[in-house]
């Protein structure tokens, strides 16, 4: 019995690497992530509380994310399920459409279906990762750990119907009709438009430029964000990231306005060291003044198979007292911190 | 003895594994390459061009012609995307890049496969694997110590690449090997009785 479960943790253990062959079918992909961080504020406050890495001296949980994607013929499926703070109430809604931990919820970052009707036309309706702005959800996928103002305040996912069309090689468009941002149902019909037009200029360079417009469900007026998400592998080992977005909501009800560039390093394929610096701007509704906020953070990457240790050190100002940074008590207009990420992904 | 069997099995797997781990030869510049001439006494360059453009375009799906210098030399890139396979779980991690060269003259070809340089994948936002950067890493590089044991997989899985796409060039070059389009004709049973 002894052997068969060590022949079975054995068996387990085996993680192959293979080329794909030409003819093999297209398997079920099975993926994921585990991350976990512990953060520091140099106040003792929980300080900087854009989404994730927010609980302040605890080594706490982001989540576990499992996704699956499968393709047949011209058909694909994507489902992406996550479990842990970063993946429910600080990310996705509950069943009831509030970002609540204490009641049940979908856990769905991803869940989508997708046709090719040809190489160049596909067609994808379902629950998916917002197309606006440069950070994303997953650790994977994020240089930092701690997250921008921008993917903050911007939207996370969206529910949809969009089509996609690639002209060549360095233009695409998709267009789409969509809920409003990050329910799973629309109470007011499908009420938002969203587009994206990708432009590849050169080899290395991608631009996105982004417009999702439509008026939510009890807001006061429409709301429009324009956003532009580029980068360009420089060389080999810099790349280098731009944000930049505005959000309106008419009849003089807010919004947000943002900039955020992200200058990447890698020393070893092993090692990368990259920037954010961010500048955030809320804007007034009505007579209401606007706050801005400004941010710089500086994280290490070392990677080792599939985990990466994210060290990161960060500072921000609050001139504006928008954030309610605290000290013994007190508000005051700066904070920083120092946080430490374990993202393994598989 | 059932196990004993087992575990006789599961060695001559890892001896197996093992012989297959050979690495690229390098060139004069120390990168990686696959080198091969080959001789077919008979043969007219015009009919090899021939036989070198049919190859580039039916047989690897992701090898693409770029350069053709007169009748006689061809370039292309092609790419080979590495999967990790853990058990039942597979997802693609990355992807090598290579220049494919051949030069044919009266009777006789040669061809190199080089300039091997990895893309590693990373999940997107609509949970796609997709390239983390246009430029790759030149596979001869040292890539620390942090990630030799994965580096060194690469490298043998573009060996082993090398080696079955050289196979199947010169097997199609003597009219070995079928194309795509062979394996499409349908064989017409009848039900005549």
């Amino acid at each position: 019995m002894k052997i068969k479960i060590l022949l079975s943790l054995s068996a387990l253990g085996l993680a192959t690497i293979t080329y794909a062959q030409d003819t093999a079918p297209s398997p079920l992909q099975i993926s994921g992530s585990v991350d976990t961080y512990y953060k520091y504020d140099f106040n003792k406050a929980g300080n900087i509380k854009t989404y994730f890495a927010n609980e302040q001296n605890s080594i706490s949980l982001g989540m576990i994310d499992l996704a699956l994607k499968k393709t047949t013929g011209k058909a694909s499926f994507v489902g992406e399920l996550s479990f842990g703070p970063r993946g429910q109430a600080q990310s996705i809604p509950n069943a009831n459409g509030v970002y609540d931990e204490t009641t049940n919820s979908f856990h769905i970052q991803n869940l989508y279906v997708s046709y090719a009707f040809t190489e160049k036309f596909s067609m994808t309706a379902g629950y998916m990762g917002t197309f606006v702005g440069y950070e994303v959800i997953s650790p994977t996928a994020n240089f930092n750990y701690s997250t921008s103002y921008l993917f903050g305040s911007g939207p996370f996912q969206n529910a949809g119907i969009k089509a996609s069309y690639t002209f060549s090689d360095k233009v695409s468009l998709m267009a789409g009709l969509f809920n409003d941002w990050n329910v799973y149902q629309d109470f007011n019909g499908v009420s938002h438009i969203g587009a994206q037009l990708t432009i590849s200029p050169v080899e290395g360079w991608t631009a996105y430029l982004n417009v999702l417009s439509g008026k939510s469900a009890g807001a006061a007026g429409t709301g429009t964000i324009l956003d532009l998400t580029t980068a360009y592998q420089i060389t080999e080992k810099f790349k280098l990231g731009l944000n930049a977005a505005d959000y309106t909501i008419s009849d003089d009800n807010g919004g947000y306005a943002g900039v955020a560039i992200y200058p990447q390093y890698s020393f070893t394929p092993s090692f990368a060291l990259g920037l954010r610096g961010e500048g955030f701007k809320i804007k007034g509704v009505g007579a209401a003044p606007e706050a801005t906020v400004t941010s710089l953070t500086l994280s290490g990457n070392i990677k080792s198979g599939g985990l990466t240790f994210i060290p990161e050190i960060r500072f921000d100002d609050d001139k504006d007292f928008s954030q309610s940074f605290m000290k013994n008590g007190l508000g005051i207009k700066s904070a920083s911190q120092f946080s430490l990420a374990a993202v393994y992904s598989f | 003895m059932k196990f004993i069997s087992i575990f006789l099995l599961l060695l001559l797997s890892f001896s197996f594994c093992d012989a297959q781990n050979e690495l690229l030869g390098v060139d004069e510049q120390g990168k990686f390459i696959y080198y091969e001439l080959v001789e077919i006494n008979g043969m007219p360059s015009a009919q090899l061009s021939e036989k070198v453009t049919d190859f580039l375009k039916k047989t690897f799906k992701d090898v693409k012609q770029k350069e053709v210098h007169g009748d006689s030399s061809f370039m292309a890139v092609g790419k080979l995307v590495i999967n990790k396979t853990v058990l039942v779980m597979s997802h693609p991690s990355g992807e090598i890049s290579y220049h494919f060269r051949a030069e044919v003259k009266d009777g006789k070809y040669r061809f190199w496969l080089s300039n091997f340089n990895f893309i590693p994948y990373y999940r997107d936002r609509y949970g796609n694997f997709v390239a983390a950067t246009h430029k790759g890493t030149p596979l001869e590089n040292n890539p620390g110590k942090l990630n030799a044991v994965q580096w060194r997989e690469y490298q043998i899985q573009a060996a082993q690449y090398a080696h079955h796409f050289a196979q199947s060039f010169k097997d199609y070059m003597i009219g070995k090997t079928e194309t795509p389009n062979d394996r499409l004709e349908r064989t017409i049973v009848k039900k005549n009785w």
